[in-house]
């Protein structure tokens, strides 16, 4: 039976937990609501980036040079496969769903003998993956901090990618990232990157609209596409990047909430057990001192 | 139908929105005087300025935009940048300075920089209408 003061110093240590998780669910909390604003802000680009690629889509044919971010590069063999986690852990499934599903896909690429490469993006998934298939990561970029640096990281990342595409050393990118859903909630999600997956949802809309919209281009259509089609590859990313750097602060403070739940009921149940103990210690002496005065 | 609608874009947020009279925008192939009723264009941008001008002719916001997009139809003008300042926070003698120190380096990167630093250093130094 453990003494008093051992369950004392239980008591104390939950307590202190329970502050430290009660803290970080706040921080996570306001750092929450400054993701989702960004991720908010940054709609209105990404959107009419994808408006006006809509409309461009349909003139490009085939063809060579940066074209081939739209149309693929006619083959589907080497893939490169980018899990974007966070830079830091205690923020519940977050990172280890993304590195299951990311693990998942590249046993599944693998046994339909596809070649697959990784680049991961955060500390989470490279460290997982430099245990897991190091000789597979070709580039990993960690310490992001998409919602202080911005648009940068994002270029970075696409930048890399794009200059592998061009070099041929893979033909198709697949982001596996976690989607914001709520606050609470995230799903992970795997999107193609490269070449640009033409069977969006938007695609019927966006036929109505170009039927309808005859557009004067200037220099011409494939001057614009080939300006176009990097820079949608980096704002997907930086997309991508936001939503997870979001679904990141929610997955934690969520966990944290969770924590902090649990080190109360823990501590409420400790100091039930700190009073039973202490009572029967006390109803324990008292028989000790009724039995030692029967005895005189 | 006196305005038009002018929203100024960057992947970050939304800069400008709001209903003015003529914008110019800095179009790849030379610049674009936007009016109410322009006929549909889409166009890529170069380095350059941004220049919004309210209903009655006075200017109303100038922006430095490092390339882009623009979209265009009659009722709506959209600009896309990579990045946006505004003109009048811009310092001629830091631009030249950057000027100086990516003229010593000679990577494809710097080059990009570097004709961009130019176009700005040329929108600052270059002189605009207050007024068309």
């Amino acid at each position: 039976m453990p003494s008093l003061k051992d369950i004392k110093t239980q008591i104390n240590s939950v307590g202190s937990t329970k502050k430290i998780t009660s803290a970080m669910k706040m921080v996570a909390a306001s750092k929450l609501r400054r993701s989702q604003e960004k991720a908010e802000a940054a709609r209105p680009y990404s959107s009419r980036l994808e408006e006006m690629l809509s409309s461009l889509a349909s003139s490009a044919a085939s063809g060579e040079g940066i074209i081939k971010l739209l149309t693929g590069t006619g083959n589907d063999q080497n893939y490169i496969v980018v899990p974007v986690s966070a830079d830091r852990g205690l923020c519940g499934g977050f990172n280890s769903s993304i590195n299951r599903e990311t693990f998942k896909l590249v046993k599944s690429l693998e046994s339909n003998a596809k070649k697959v490469q990784l680049m991961p993006v955060g500390k989470k998934s490279r460290d997982f993956f430099n245990r897991a298939m190091k000789d597979q990561i070709i580039e990993s970029f960690v310490d992001l901090n998409v919602s202080s640096t911005g648009y940068e990281s994002a270029l970075n990342i696409s930048n890399k990618l794009q200059e592998l595409y061009f070099e041929g050393k893979f033909d198709k990118c697949i982001l596996v990232f976690n989607k914001f859903k709520s606050a609470i909630s995230q799903e992970v999600t795997q999107q193609q990157l490269i070449p640009l997956d033409v069977s969006n949802s938007e695609k019927e809309e966006e036929k109505e609209n170009s039927s309808n919209a005859i557009y004067d281009y200037e220099p011409d259509e494939e001057t614009i596409l080939k300006d176009l089609l990097p820079k949608n590859v980096s704002i997907q990313i930086f997309k991508v990047l936001l939503e997870s750097d979001a679904g990141e602060q929610g997955a934690r403070m969520a966990a944290m909430d969770n924590a902090t739940r649990n080190a109360g009921e823990m501590i409420d149940s400790l100091t039930l057990k700190y009073n039973r103990t202490r009572q029967a210690f006390i109803t324990k002496e008292l028989i000790e001192i009724i039995s030692g005065a029967e005895s005189i | 139908m006196t305005t038009i609608s002018f929203d100024l874009v960057s992947p970050e947020n939304l800069i400008f929105n709001d209903d003015v009279g003529t914008i110019i925008v800095p179009g790849k192939d030379g610049d674009l005087g936007v009016l109410p009723g322009h006929s549909q264009v889409m166009s890529s941008l170069r380095p350059g300025r941004v220049m919004v001008y309210s209903e009655d002719k006075n200017l109303v916001k100038s922006f430095f935009v490092s390339g882009g997009f623009t979209e265009i139809n009659p009722e709506k003008c959209i600009v896309l940048a990579e990045s946006v300042v505004e003109l009048n926070s811009l310092d001629k003698s830091s631009i030249e300075k950057e000027i100086e120190e990516l003229g010593s380096n000679e990577s494809k990167e710097s080059e990009e920089q570097l004709s961009i630093a130019k176009a700005k250093l040329e929108a600052v130094t270059v002189s605009f209408y207050d007024k068309i």
